[in-house]
C-alpha cells in the first residue's frame, strides 16, 4: 500500500527550494507526499499527519533554530495519538559549525528516528524512508 | 489607507508609527530627537551612505559580510572580527527569524537558552528584545557603518530599533522580503510595511540624518533571470522614491555565468535612472551591490573559497560598488566568527588584485544588456500600464496576473509558474516564461539558447534539468 508521508519546514523558516525538490522526489519514489511547505508549526505537522493517516512526519529546518523550533515534537506526537509515526529530520539544524555527532545524538534524544545532516543525498534518505517504512527496495 | 505610491502624509505617518512603537516595550525607548542628535554626532566613517557614496565616486568596490548572533557582547566580537581580521569595509546586524516574524517571546527564550548553554541559540541578533539602548553599545565599539539585514516582511519596529541604535543603512524592501521570507503575506500588506520603513528613512534625511536605504534583489536566490531582479529592484527604488528615499543601493545575486552576471550589473543603474526620470526625479543616488552566490554551496571549503573568489572577481568587472559576502561554511550551516571573517579577507584581497578592472564590452556582454535591459523593461512597462501609472497598485496587480513573478518563492500570492534553467554556455534563461510579458523576440531568443543546450548536451532541457542546475555548484568537482 502507497505510504503518506508530511513533508514541511518547521518555525518560521522560508526556504522552500529543497523543500520542493524533496517532495518531487518521494512522490517520483512511489510515495503520497502530502507538502504543507514553509513556515509550519509542531501542530500543524501533527494535525496533517492526523488528518492523511500518515506513516511519516519529514521536517526540514535550514535557518538553524532547528533545535528550538523541535524542541518537545515527540512528546506533543505521543498526546495526540500519534506517538507511533515515523519522525525524520534534517538540513542545517542548529546555529555554527558543530560536531554532526553530537546533533546527531541531540536530535535521536528527542525522538527522532533519523536525523540527517545538510548536504545527505536524497536518495539515501528515500532508501532508509522505505526500509524503515517496511517498503522492499529494488535497488 | 489606500494602497498607491504617494507619499504618507504626516499624519498618516505619526499615526503608524504609535502602532509600530508600541508592538514591543523597547519601542517607547526611541527618542526622534535623541536619536538625530546621536547620528549627527557620529563620525562620517560610520554613516553607511557616505562611506558608498566615495566608494562609487573612485570606483572602489566595498566588501560587506553578513552576520548576527544571540548576545551583544558576541555580536561586538564578531563585528571586531569582520572588521580587524577580514578587512570588512561595511559590517551587517542580521536578525534572528523570530524577530524577523515579530515573535519577540521566542527571540527571549533564545537569548536566555543562548546564556544557559553558552553557545547561540539564535541565528541572528534580536536588536527589539534588546531596544536601542543595548544595541548601541555595538555602535560605539567598531570603527565603521552597520546596516540591519533583516530578512523580513515585518520591518517596521525593527528599523525603528536599529536607527535609533545608531545603524545607517538598512537592506530590504516591500516586493523582495514578502514574496521570500515567508507564505502567505499579500503583496499589499507588504508594500506598505515597507513604505514604513522608506517614509521613516525620508522622515531622517528632512532632519539632516543620512540613512541609506537598500533592496535585496537576490529574491529566493535560485538562478533569478537578471530581467526579473532588476525588474523587481527599479519597482522598489521607485516605491521608495515615492516616500522621499534619495540614497539607495540595488541588489543583484550572482549565477556565475561571468558574461550574463557583469551585463547585468552594468544596466541596472541605467535602467532605474530612465524610470525614475520617467517619474520626474533627477536626484537619487544609486549604488550596485552584487551578492555573491546565493544557492547551495560546495561542502569542500577549498571549493566555495572558489566560488567566494569568483564573486569577487565579477563584481569588480562589473562595476559593482558593494560586494556582499559568502563563507566557506555556508554549506553547514551559520559560520563562525573567523570562517565569516576568511570570506571577507578572500574578497577583498582578489578585489585588490583585480584593480579595479572593467570587463570590455565586447559583442557578448553588449548582447546580453540588450537582453537584460528588455526583459526588465517588459515586466516594469506592463506594472505600470496595470497600475494606472501607480507602482504600488501596478506590483500588486501585476503579481496577480503573472506578470511578475518570482521562481521558487514560498509566499503562495507569487504564480510560481517561471522556471529558469542555464543555457548551453551557463547564462540563465527560462524553462518555462509563466505569463510574464514577454514579447516574440525575448521567447525566441530564450528559445533558441536553450535549444542550443539541448544540442550541446544530447538532453531534454526539463524540470528535472532545472533542479539539477539549482544544485549544481554544490557538487565537488573531484
Amino acid at each position: 500500500m502507497q505510504k503518506t508521508v508530511i513533508l514541511g519546514v518547521v518555525g518560521v523558516d522560508a526556504h522552500v527550494v529543497g523543500n520542493k525538490i524533496i517532495a518531487q522526489a518521494l512522490r517520483d519514489a512511489g510515495f503520497n507526499v502530502v507538502n504543507i511547505g514553509t513556515f509550519v508549526s509542531q501542530e500543524d505537522f501533527i494535525n496533517a499527519s492526523i488528518e492523511t493517516n500518515a506513516d511519516a512526519i519529514m521536517i526540514g529546518s535550514l535557518c538553524g533554530h532547528g533545535e528550538l523550533d523541535c524542541q518537545g515534537f515527540k512528546e506533543k506526537c505521543i498526546e495526540a495519538g500519534k506517538g507511533n509515526i515515523h519522525l525524520v529530520v534534517g538540513g542545517n539544524l542548529v546555529v555554527g559549525k558543530q560536531e554532526w555527532g553530537s546533533v546527531h545524538d541531540r536530535f535521536l534524544k528527542m525522538g527522532f528516528n533519523r536525523v540527517y545532516p545538510p548536504g545527505v543525498a536524497i536518495k539515501t534518505v528515500i532508501s532508509d524512508l522505505k526500509k524503515d517504512l517496511g517498503i522492499a527496495c529494488e535497488d | 489607507m489606500e494602497l498607491s505610491n504617494k507619499r504618507w502624509s504626516d499624519a498618516c505617518f505619526k499615526k503608524e508609527r504609535e502602532k509600530a512603537l508600541s508592538l514591543w516595550p523597547t519601542g517607547r525607548e526611541v527618542d526622534t530627537e535623541e536619536v538625530i542628535a546621536y547620528h549627527l554626532s557620529l563620525p562620517e566613517e560610520k554613516n553607511y551612505g557616505k562611506v558608498v557614496r566615495k566608494a562609487k565616486l573612485e570606483g572602489h568596490t566595498l566588501v560587506q559580510p553578513r552576520g548576527g548572533v544571540a548576545l551583544i557582547d558576541e555580536h561586538i566580537k564578531l563585528l571586531r572580527c569582520l572588521q580587524d581580521e577580514g578587512g570588512a569595509d561595511l559590517l551587517p546586524a542580521t536578525t534572528d527569524t523570530y524577530t524577523r516574524n515579530m515573535k519577540f517571546h521566542e527571540a527571549q527564550r533564545g537569548i536566555e537558552e543562548s546564556i544557559a548553554t553558552g553557545r547561540s541559540m539564535l541565528n541572528g541578533l534580536p536588536v527589539v528584545n534588546y531596544g536601542p539602548g543595548k544595541v548601541r553599545r555595538v555602535v560605539e565599539a567598531v570603527d565603521r557603518p552597520i546596516m540591519a539585514l533583516s530578512g523580513t516582511p515585518f520591518p517596521r519596529l525593527t528599523s525603528e530599533i536599529t536607527i535609533a541604535a545608531g545603524f545607517s543603512g538598512y537592506l530590504g524592501a516591500g516586493i523582495s522580503y514578502p514574496c521570500s521570507y515567508i507564505k502567505s503575506m499579500k503583496l499589499e500588506e507588504g508594500i506598505k510595511n515597507y513604505q514604513y520603513l522608506d517614509r521613516l528613512c525620508s522622515y531622517y534625511a528632512e532632519h539632516g540624518v543620512l540613512i541609506h536605504r537598500e533592496q535585496p534583489g537576490f529574491l529566493t536566490g535560485t538562478l533569478i533571470p537578471p530581467g526579473i531582479g532588476i525588474a523587481v529592484g527599479v519597482l522598489e527604488i521607485l516605491l521608495a522614491a515615492g516616500q522621499g528615499v534619495r540614497h539607495y543601493s540595488v541588489g543583484l545575486a550572482q549565477n556565475l555565468d561571468v558574461a550574463q552576471d557583469v551585463a547585468a550589473l552594468r544596466v541596472y543603474e541605467e535602467v532605474c535612472q530612465h524610470y525614475l526620470k520617467k517619474a520626474g526625479i533627477n536626484d537619487m543616488f544609486i549604488s550596485v551591490a552584487t551578492h555573491q552566490w546565493m544557492q547551495a554551496f560546495p561542502p569542500h571549503e577549498a571549493e566555495a573559497f572558489s566560488v567566494i573568489v569568483m564573486g569577487a572577481i565579477i563584481a569588480v568587472l562589473g562595476g559593482a560598488t558593494q560586494v556582499i559576502t559568502k563563507t566557506s561554511h555556508e554549506a553547514i550551516g551559520i559560520p563562525s566568527m573567523e570562517a565569516n571573517a576568511a570570506g571577507v579577507r578572500t574578497t577583498r584581497k582578489a578585489i585588490e588584485m583585480m584593480r579595479k578592472f572593467r570587463l570590455p564590452l565586447d559583442d557578448e556582454v553588449k548582447g546580453e544588456m540588450e537582453m537584460i535591459r528588455k526583459e526588465a523593461m517588459a515586466i516594469i512597462d506592463k506594472a505600470l500600464e496595470l497600475g494606472d501609472g501607480d507602482v504600488a497598485v501596478g506590483v500588486v496587480r501585476g503579481f496577480e496576473a503573472g506578470a511578475i513573478d518570482i521562481p521558487w518563492a514560498p509566499n503562495v500570492h507569487t504564480r510560481g509558474e517561471v522556471i529558469p534553467v542555464r543555457d548551453g554556455k551557463g547564462a540563465v534563461r527560462y524553462l518555462r516564461t509563466g505569463n510574464l510579458p514577454f514579447g516574440k523576440e525575448i521567447l525566441e531568443y530564450n528559445a533558441s539558447k536553450i535549444k542550443e543546450r539541448e544540442e550541446k548536451s544530447a538532453v531534454n532541457v526539463d524540470y528535472e534539468l532545472a533542479c539539477y542546475d539549482i544544485l549544481e555548484i554544490c557538487k565537488p568537482c573531484v
